[in-house]
């Protein structure tokens, strides 16, 4: 909710104040995805609408997986081939 | 072991300047690619989980370095390649179809506006149980109005508009013209707001939401 939105300065000349929640929302959720499968886990999750500590439980998450899954490449090409 | 991160694609008019540094200080490096641009750094991967939050940011300060600039197709930050060979078939597979995303949006930002509702809690009373789902009834009802009332008033400013719904409420993309931010905000704030009813906004935003389906989930090397 907006007030666990901590806003922050970005530098720059035209300073915008943008909350980190979106700022991480965007560079996870927003663009190219090359390794769909993997990256699905965390989009999955509104991260607007949640506190930055299930967010970064969310990441880790993530990370768990990307482990795992670097652990057993084979099984991972076999994932992003399909 | 070390990866490449790729932050964004964009088209290189001889202007446009880049970032030295991106996440955990790595330099950031371009591949060039007919008319494309990929900025690119060598990493460490997986990041550490204590500082990912710092790499988020390092990682949108080196695409909104060049974003304030120009157009851009950022990538995600957990998308990396197993190296610059790597990146190069991506770029050499997937290069026209960028650059076509780029001239079509090489004048425009992304614009947002979330419409939510603050839910009424749940009463201890299980009795008011009925009053509590009437009452979120009439809460989502209004959100939805809203959303709606919000897409109307940018209608004007807008090229393309995009709704999402999500927990509590929707998310409104839109697209406008680079510089018409303000009028957006405007449009926005012209709507009045009624109790439960709250809203965002945010951006500008490189306009990823507005992406070809080719761009947003490319064929990568070794895929059918």
């Amino acid at each position: 909710m907006p007030s666990d939105f901590e806003p922050i300065t970005l530098t720059g000349s035209a300073a915008e104040d943008v909350s980190l929640l979106e700022i991480i929302d965007h560079v996870l959720n927003a663009g190219v995805v090359i390794h769909g499968s993997l990256v699905i886990s965390v989009a999955g999750v509104d991260l607007v609408y949640v506190g930055l500590n299930v967010v970064l439980t969310s990441v880790e998450t993530a990370l768990r997986n990307l482990r795992a899954s670097d652990a057993a490449e084979g099984a991972i090409q076999r994932r992003t081939d399909r | 072991m070390s990866r490449v991160l790729a932050y964004c694609g964009f088209l290189d008019d001889g202007q446009i300047t880049l970032p030295k540094a991106g996440v955990n200080d790595a330099p950031v490096e371009v591949l060039a690619c007919g008319d494309l641009r990929l900025l690119w750094s060598e990493i460490e991967w997986p990041f550490e989980q204590a500082g990912l939050q710092r790499n988020a940011l390092d990682f949108h300060r080196v695409i909104h370095h060049v974003f304030q600039q120009t157009a851009v197709v950022p990538f995600r930050l957990l998308s990396v390649f197993d190296d610059l060979g790597a990146l190069e078939v991506f770029a050499a597979e997937n290069g026209e179809r960028f650059v076509a995303d780029l001239k079509r949006l090489r004048e425009y930002v992304q614009m947002e506006s979330v419409v939510y509702i603050i839910a009424p809690r749940m009463p201890a009373d299980p009795e008011s149980g009925r009053a509590y789902l009437q009452q979120k009834a009439a809460a989502i009802r209004l959100s939805a109005e809203h959303a709606a009332a919000v897409k109307e008033a940018v209608n004007a400013i807008s090229r393309d508009v995009h709704v999402r719904e999500v927990k509590n409420g929707s998310r409104i993309f839109v697209l406008v013209k680079r510089g018409d931010e303000d009028r957006f905000r405007k449009a926005v704030e012209s709507v009045p707001l009624k109790e439960p009813v709250s809203r965002r906004v945010s951006g500008p935003w490189p306009a990823a939401e507005f992406l070809s389906a080719a761009v947003k989930t490319p064929q990568t090397a070794g895929q059918p």
